[in-house]
């Protein structure tokens, strides 16, 4: 279970102090699938941030199955991520250098995951990659890119898995695989799914909306 | 552990083309050190060698009469000391050689076994040299007095009325006198067999001396020690490093040039293998950030990037070891041999100290960026606007850097091998970067309004000058740095070389002719007159023949030194010895007067004190100044003098010789009994030295004529080596110098392969990527050359006048045609460092992002 209390984020510009998030306090359940919606700028992917501990709040508190996250050190959430959340970007960020299959498998390696190397080419064989595993990034396509990322959030088996944007830079029917593909591995798994979108149709398919407006949270609607 | 070496492997794997790239500009910066260094090693070797031959020993201690008393036991405690490896006793004193008929002034230098410690005599016969040749009452002697004497080898010369036999002819002897010059030709002996004779005992001229071999790192110290010891017992040391003659000072400055260019070449080095390191890094922060997203520590993030850094560097460093020797092998041997070095090759202490500055400026430099690994936020990856790294330092970075700063410091105090020239060249280099630092930040104002321009390439070309994250600081820094070293070191030897040409010039007299009696002086000026050397177009010389008279000090009455008695001249050192002492109306041409008046005219005095001027040295060591009356014996007689001026006497253009004591010509002097020297220059051509030496024993056989003309070579060629080797040196600084840079600034295409395929995609032509390429890194080549060397300028000054002590010629064309080449090379490389993707297609660059 996630939980956010009055969780606000002001950041400091050249214009003087700027409210990105104003305090904000919800519940997201475990094995739920939540959508935040809303236009550019209104705070998506810095409540995205604040969830994976990627950044701190200005005010309140993020606590994870009932631990405060935003308590704890850099080194201490850096486990966390390992072990219990698994990240997919709109930009993909794979690791440049390496394989399909070594991006995926460097979670593990991180955890010390024996039979890293099987379970990470079955991931990519679930995601539909078989045979692509030791092709470069740049080798691969944006849909098969952003396959791999979700093949590597997967790698530890994290009970949360967050989403930003993961259809934003992929083509329409591209991007329907990846939802397909989100949509399954969180329903197989009873993984609880926190998507950032502009997109409609992947907010349709959530148990949950949030919607943001200008850094407020202006509703909160359950689907199912 | 294995995580971080499994990365390692994959990193290097996908992207070794890019990694190769840093490799070798570590490489080069290596290979430049190593390379620089063993040719300096090899060389310094050399150098060290010859100087030590010129010596013979490691230390001389002199004494110009029989070791006094006071003296014997300190000097034997000093001898059997465990830093000295072995000594021998040498005499050198001046007798007289005949045969029936002829007599001859002869210099008789008295050795035991084993001399000299370093070089060798070589002898005409062929055979090698040994002191055995002397036992039993052997001569081995210089070519001048078989002619002197009209004997051959095989035969007898007569030496304090016993028989000795000539066994052999020196015809190269490097081991130079107790004066640089002998009274007659010098003649070997054994020192037992002199003992035996009587020459020592009628209180005759000798020269006692003690040669010394002695650990190589003692020398300095033990010279030091014992000149502090019998400082007022006129004992004098030398030793190679120390000789203060003009030979000493020029490979002391030579030696201290060789450090100074092979100190340039770490920071140079260094400075190749920063730029470098700083690109991987900035390189790799995207990679960071992911690595902490997936649940990585800064721990094992730190590991892999210092592993990889530290790997790359620890392969380069042994390929710059291998380009180096392959630079050394290809140096042509007939260069090689001019330096008088008879093989050179990588040198292992030179390999492993550029191995070791390699790995250990990547590890300093990289670890840095690297441990600000702590701050990268992997929130970038979420908002684009998230700076990569966070702005404040944390108190772990600002020590880090600081520690590392004192690293720094301690590989420049090791390579300078001093802490004070460490320190200051450090604080140097720092002050010159901050200059540079500084000209990047105007540089950036000052041509902000331009990307305003209406032409598209330079309007561009400002906007990549002046542009958050900008590379104008980084090249400035480095190519400017760069600049300053190459284009300094460049100064400096063409100022050494000069120096150097001065010093063995075509001044230096090759004869030396004593003992001309007044009345003998026209008829040896007639004599002379066809062998002297002309200068075609110009007036045949004048035979310069100067009176020479000897006298001691025997009392100073002076406004600030009082010695009444020989006694208390005595006990005050260096001054009681006997000077060679002149009358003439003119200042010589390497004397200057620094206080007092010449005189005008001859004196007419002939009672009263007689007017005197003195040599600078007597005011700076013994307080002597103008109006102090000095009492000076001349054969017997005491004569009172008052100084009237001081001169200073450019030692190291001795062509007329050097006079502590210059008389007044008047009745009184030229009364002194006295006789004529000539210091001469003669045609050059392989028998007229013999034939004038002929000419002139036989028209006047006492008089003796010394053949420096041997000496002088022997001092030439090593002086001639020094700089064949400064020019060497010099050479690879610049070659070694340019490629590291080439380097450096190759390096910061990485930087722009993303802009330019942009650049690209929105319709620039290759003209105008060209164009906007050469505009930009031309502007930095040139404000990096000219502000380089404004500095050199600078550099080249402070180190020839304070360090040096040499007179100081801006190299202007040198400093000028640097500026120029830095621009067009800078601009060059970043052209060339940008022409794939200015000739390719940018969608592989856009992709890989």
């Amino acid at each position: 279970m996630i939980e956010l209390s009055e969780v606000s984020r002001t950041v400091t510009s050249g214009a003087g102090p700027l409210t990105i998030l104003h305090p904000s306090s919800f519940r997201i359940e475990k094995g739920r699938t939540v959508a935040i919606t809303g236009p550019s700028g209104s705070g998506k992917s810095t409540l995205l941030g604040l969830l994976a501990g990627l950044d701190t709040p200005t005010t309140g508190d993020v606590s994870i199955d009932g631990v405060n996250i935003t308590r704890l050190g850099e080194e201490a959430l850096a486990r966390l991520r390992g072990e219990k959340i698994g990240i997919v970007f709109q930009f993909f960020h794979l690791l440049p250098s390496l394989t399909a299959l070594e991006n995926v498998l460097v979670p593990m390696e991180l955890a010390g995951v024996a039979d890293a190397r099987a379970r990470a080419a079955a991931l990519l064989a679930d995601v539909g990659l078989t045979g692509r595993g030791h092709h470069y990034p740049s080798q691969l396509s944006g849909g098969e890119q952003q396959r791999v990322a979700i093949a590597r959030a997967l790698a530890n088996d994290p009970p949360i898995l967050l989403a930003d944007e993961p259809t934003g830079n992929l083509d329409s029917a591209t991007g329907r695989q990846v939802i397909d593909l989100l949509m399954r591995v969180n329903r197989d798994h009873g993984r609880t799914l926190v998507l950032v979108t502009h997109d409609p149709e992947l907010a349709q398919v959530a148990d949950e909306a949030i919607a943001l407006r200008d850094g407020h949270v202006v509703s909160q609607t359950e689907r199912a | 552990m294995t995580f971080v070496l499994r990365m390692a492997w994959r990193e290097f794997r996908s992207s070794w083309t890019r990694l190769l790239f840093f490799f070798l500009c570590v490489a080069i910066g290596v290979a430049a050190i190593v390379a620089l260094r063993s040719v300096i090693q090899e060389v310094r070797e050399t150098l060290t060698r010859e100087a030590r031959d010129l010596v013979g020993a490691d230390l001389v201690v002199l004494s110009g009469r029989p070791w006094p008393d006071e003296v014997t036991p300190q000097l034997a405690a000093y001898l059997a000391e465990p830093r000295v490896l072995d000594r021998m006793e040498v005499v050198e004193t001046a007798t007289m050689a005949s045969t029936e008929g002829r007599a001859q002034l002869i210099e008789l230098r008295a050795v035991e076994s084993g001399f000299p410690y370093y070089g060798t005599l070589e002898l005409q016969s062929g055979r090698p040299w040994s002191t055995t040749l002397l036992q039993g009452r052997g001569l081995v002697v210089q070519p001048e007095l078989l002619v002197q004497l009209g004997v051959a080898v095989g035969d007898t010369i007569t030496l304090d009325r016993q028989a000795f036999t000539i066994r052999d002819v020196v015809v190269r002897d490097r081991v130079q006198g107790r004066n640089g010059f002998a009274f007659g030709p010098r003649v070997y002996i054994d020192l037992a067999e002199l003992r035996a004779t009587s020459i020592l005992t009628f209180g005759s001229r000798a020269s006692f001396q003690w040669f010394a071999r002695v650990q190589s790192d003692e020398v300095d110290a033990l010279t030091a020690d014992l000149r502090r010891d019998f400082r007022r017992s006129l004992v004098s040391v030398r030793s190679w490093r120390t000789v203060e003659d003009r030979l000493g000072r020029n490979l002391t400055l030579a030696e201290n040039y060789l450090s100074l260019v092979g100190f340039s070449m770490v920071v140079l080095g260094g400075i190749g293998v920063w730029s470098v390191t700083r690109v991987f890094i900035q390189q790799k922060i995207r990679s960071v950030a992911v690595l902490k997203c997936v649940g990585a520590s800064s721990a094992t993030v730190l590991a892999t990037y210092v592993v990889q850094v530290m790997g790359l560097a620890a392969a380069g460093s042994v390929l710059g070891v291998g380009i180096a020797a392959a630079g050394i092998a290809a140096i042509p041997a007939s260069v090689v041999t001019l330096a008088g070095v008879t093989s050179i090759g990588v040198t292992w202490s030179a390999a492993l100290q550029g191995m070791a500055v390699g790995v250990l400026v990547s590890l300093l430099f990289a670890l840095v960026p690297l441990l600000e690994i702590r701050d990268v936020k992997p929130l970038m990856l979420l908002r684009a606007d998230t700076a990569p790294l966070a702005g404040r330092r944390g108190w772990r970075s600002v020590s880090a850097t600081l520690l590392i700063g004192a690293a720094l410091v301690m590989v420049a105090v090791w390579q300078a091998g001093s802490i004070a020239a460490g320190l200051y060249v450090s604080v140097g280099l720092l002050a010159v970067a901050a200059v540079l630092a500084g000209a990047a930040w105007g540089l950036v104002r000052v041509v902000a309004p331009l990307t305003r321009s209406k032409r598209f390439a330079l309007r561009h070309a400002v906007v990549s000058l002046v542009r958050p994250g900008n590379q104008t600081r980084v090249i400035l820094t480095a190519v400017g740095l760069g600049c300053f070293l190459i284009l300094g070191v460049r100064a400096l030897q063409s100022n050494l070389q000069e120096e150097f040409s001065l010093a063995v010039g075509a001044n230096a007299p090759d004869l030396v002719l004593f003992d001309i009696q007044r009345d003998q002086v026209e008829g040896v000026r007639t004599l002379l007159k066809p062998f002297l050397r002309t200068v075609p177009g110009q007036e045949p010389p004048v035979v310069p023949l100067l009176p020479l008279l000897r006298g001691r000090v025997v009392g100073v009455d002076g406004a600030r030194t009082q010695l009444a008695t020989a006694e208390d001249v005595r006990r005050a050192g260096e001054l009681a010895r006997e000077y060679g002492i002149t009358f003439r109306m003119d200042l010589a041409d390497n004397e200057r007067l620094v206080a007092g008046t010449w005189w005008t005219g001859p004196s007419t005095d002939t009672s009263g004190p007689l007017d005197v001027s003195i040599e600078q040295r007597l005011v700076d060591e013994h307080a002597m100044g103008l109006g102090d009356r000095i009492r000076i014996e001349i054969a017997g007689r005491v004569v009172d003098a008052r100084v009237t001026s001081v001169r200073k006497v450019s030692w190291d253009e001795t062509q007329n010789g050097g006079f502590i004591f210059v008389f007044r010509p008047g009745p009184v002097i030229e009364r002194a009994p006295h006789t004529f020297v000539g210091f001469l220059q003669v045609n050059p051509g392989a028998d007229v030295r013999g034939r004038l030496q002929r000419d002139v024993v036989r028209a006047f056989p006492n008089v003796s004529v010394i053949d420096v003309g041997t000496v002088l070579a022997s001092v030439r060629e090593v002086v001639d080596n020094a700089t064949v080797a400064i020019t060497v040196v010099g050479a690879v600084t610049v070659i070694s110098g340019i490629l590291v840079l080439v380097g450096a600034v190759a390096m910061a295409k990485f930087q722009r392969t993303y802009d330019a395929a942009i650049y690209r995609t929105l319709g620039a032509s290759s003209r105008r990527l060209a164009a906007m390429v050469l505009i930009e890194y031309g502007v930095l080549g040139a404000l990096a050359g000219a502000l380089g060397a404004i500095g050199a300028l600078a550099l080249s000054w402070g180190v020839a006048t304070r360090l040096f002590e040499i007179a100081w010629r801006p190299d202007w064309q040198t400093l000028v045609g640097g500026v120029v080449v830095t621009a067009l090379v800078v601009a060059c490389v970043g052209l060339a460092a940008s022409i794939d993707i200015i000739i390719r297609k940018p969608l592989g660059v856009l992709r890989q992002g």
